[in-house]
C-alpha cells in the first residue's frame, strides 16, 4: 500500500515537473516603454520591422545578452532591446479603483479641457489661478508646458547620439 | 419598524456598493437611490448618494483629476520660483533628458513635462501628472548629463509612486471631504484651493516624507541605469550637494540627511546590480547649458 502511494506521488511529481517546464519554455514578457523597436536583429543598426506599444504582449524565443528574440501576438519576430521589455504588465492610465473612485465622485466630464497634451488650462486649474493671483504669464507658462511636443523620433536621435538605450556599443 | 427597513435598505445599498463591479456599482447606487425616493424617503436617497461619495473620497485619483491637481501645483510652483527660465535649447535639452529617462520608467503611460525655473536655489520639484521643474541654480551645479539624468529619475519617481496625490487623499479623508473630483473643484472652488494650497505647503515648505524621498532615490538610479546612464553619477552629485550645503538647516528641513541617501542609493547600485556605464555625457550637457546659466 506504500510502495503504492510513493508510486503516485512519484507519477504527480513528475507530471508536475514536465507542466513547470514547459511554462518555463512559454516565457511572456510585456513592452514597458512608451513605444519600442522591434529590429530583425540584435544591434540598433538592424532595420526596425515593427513599433511596439506600451503593455503589448511578446513571447520570449531566446535571450543574448541584452537583447531578446521575441514573438508579436501577430506572429512578427524580432529583436528588442531588453530594457524596453519587463515581466509584469506595466499599468495603463488609470486602475479600476481609480475610474471608480472618479465615477462615485461624479467628474463632469465636460469641465476637463487638458487631456493629455491638449492646450489650455483647465476649468478648475483657471479657477485657482484666479482665487490665487496668478498672472497671466504664470498661466502661459503651464500652458505652454502642458503643450509642450516632442515626438519619439526625436527621443530616438537623442538617444542614438548619446549612445544611450539600444543604441549603447 | 419604518428605521429598521431603512438601516436594512442603507446596509444593502452599500454592500453591493462594495462588492459590485465598476459599472454594475453606479446602477445598483442609482437604483437603490431611485427607490429609496420613490418610496418618499429623500432623506434615505440623499444618505445612498451620499455612500457613493463617501465611498469616491477612498478610492484613488483618476488621471484626469491628477492633471487638474498637477496644473494648479504647477502654477504655485511656477509663481513662488521666479517663473519659468525663458532658455528655448536648455527646455528642450531638459525635456530630451527627463523625457528619454521617462520612456522606460515605471508609469511610461503618461506625459512628462520638464521646465527650468528662474530661481538661484537648488531644488527640483514634481507635481502630479508628470509636471516636473529644476531650478536654475540646480543646473549650475551639475557636471554632466547623467546626474541630470538621476535627478530628473528621481522626481519621476515622485510621480510614478504619486507621492503627492497619496497626500491629498490623506488629508481628504482626514479633513472628512469626501470628493474631490473636477465637479467638486469647480462647484467650490475654495475647497479645491485649500486642497492644492495643502500640497504646495508640503511640496514647498515642508517637505516629503523622508520614506517617499528616500524611495525616489531609488528609483532615480533605477530608471536612469535603465536608459544606460553612469548611475553612480548620482552618488557624485549628492556627495558634492553635501559640501554645498553643509549645515543648511532650511535644506534638511524638506530633505533627508545625506549620509542615509548616499547609503540607501550604494546599495540600489549594489543590490540591483546596475552596472556603472561610465556614460556621463559631460560634453553634451555642457554644450546644452553653455552661457545660459
Amino acid at each position: 500500500m506504500n510502495h503504492r502511494c510513493a508510486l503516485l506521488a512519484m507519477m504527480v511529481s513528475f507530471v508536475t515537473a514536465l507542466t513547470m517546464t514547459d511554462t518555463a519554455f512559454g516565457e511572456t514578457v510585456y513592452v514597458a516603454a512608451k513605444t519600442a523597436q522591434m529590429r530583425s536583429g540584435k544591434t540598433s543598426l538592424d532595420p526596425v520591422v515593427a513599433s511596439l506599444k506600451l503593455g503589448e504582449t511578446l513571447e520570449v524565443v531566446k535571450r543574448d545578452n541584452r537583447w531578446l528574440q521575441v514573438q508579436t501576438t501577430k506572429g512578427v519576430t524580432g529583436w528588442i532591446y531588453s530594457s524596453n521589455v519587463s515581466a509584469s504588465k506595466p499599468a495603463g492610465g488609470d486602475n479600476e479603483l481609480a475610474a471608480l473612485g472618479r465615477s462615485f465622485r461624479r467628474t463632469d466630464a465636460s469641465s476637463v479641457t487638458a487631456s493629455a497634451g491638449a492646450r489650455g488650462l483647465d476649468k478648475a486649474s483657471e479657477g485657482y489661478a484666479n482665487r490665487s493671483g496668478i498672472t497671466q504669464q504664470q498661466r502661459d507658462a503651464v500652458d505652454r508646458m502642458t503643450a509642450y511636443k516632442i515626438s519619439d523620433e526625436e527621443i530616438q536621435a537623442f538617444l542614438k547620439s548619446g549612445r544611450l538605450g539600444e543604441y549603447a556599443e | 419598524m419604518q428605521n429598521k427597513s431603512c438601516r436594512g435598505l442603507i446596509v444593502f445599498g452599500l454592500v453591493l456598493l462594495s462588492t459590485g463591479s465598476l459599472t454594475g456599482c453606479l446602477e445598483i447606487q442609482q437604483v437603490a437611490e431611485n427607490a429609496a425616493r420613490g418610496s418618499g424617503n429623500e432623506r434615505l436617497a440623499k444618505t445612498i448618494h451620499g455612500g457613493g461619495n463617501l465611498i469616491g473620497g477612498l478610492l484613488p485619483i483618476g488621471y484626469e483629476e491628477e492633471q487638474t491637481i498637477g496644473q494648479a501645483i504647477a502654477l504655485q510652483v511656477i509663481a513662488r520660483y521666479g517663473g519659468v527660465y525663458d532658455q528655448p535649447n536648455l527646455t528642450r535639452y531638459v525635456n530630451l533628458v527627463g523625457r528619454s529617462v521617462a520612456l522606460t520608467c515605471d508609469r511610461a503611460d503618461i506625459e512628462y513635462r520638464f521646465a527650468v525655473l528662474n530661481h538661484d536655489s537648488i531644488n527640483a520639484f514634481a507635481a502630479p501628472a508628470g509636471y516636473i521643474f529644476v531650478t536654475r541654480g540646480l543646473l549650475k551645479t551639475i557636471r554632466n548629463e547623467a546626474e541630470l539624468a538621476t535627478v530628473l529619475g528621481h522626481e519621476i519617481g515622485h510621480v510614478t509612486q504619486k507621492h503627492i496625490l497619496d497626500i491629498i487623499q490623506r488629508s481628504k479623508q482626514i479633513a472628512g471631504v469626501a470628493e474631490a473630483g473636477l465637479a467638486f473643484a469647480n462647484k467650490n472652488p475654495d475647497a479645491f484651493k485649500n486642497v492644492i494650497d495643502g500640497a504646495v505647503k508640503k511640496l514647498l515648505d515642508e517637505g516629503l516624507d523622508q520614506s517617499k524621498e528616500l524611495e525616489s532615490d531609488r528609483l532615480g538610479v533605477i530608471f536612469a541605469s535603465r536608459v544606460g546612464y553612469d548611475p553612480t553619477a548620482y552618488v557624485t552629485f549628492l556627495d558634492r550637494l553635501r559640501t554645498i550645503k553643509g549645515d543648511d538647516q532650511a535644506f534638511f528641513k524638506t530633505h533627508p540627511n545625506f549620509s542615509n541617501r548616499l547609503s540607501v542609493v550604494q546599495s540600489t547600485i549594489r543590490e540591483q546590480g546596475l552596472q556603472a556605464t561610465g556614460i556621463l555625457l559631460a560634453d553634451r550637457f555642457s554644450r546644452s547649458s553653455n552661457g545660459t546659466l
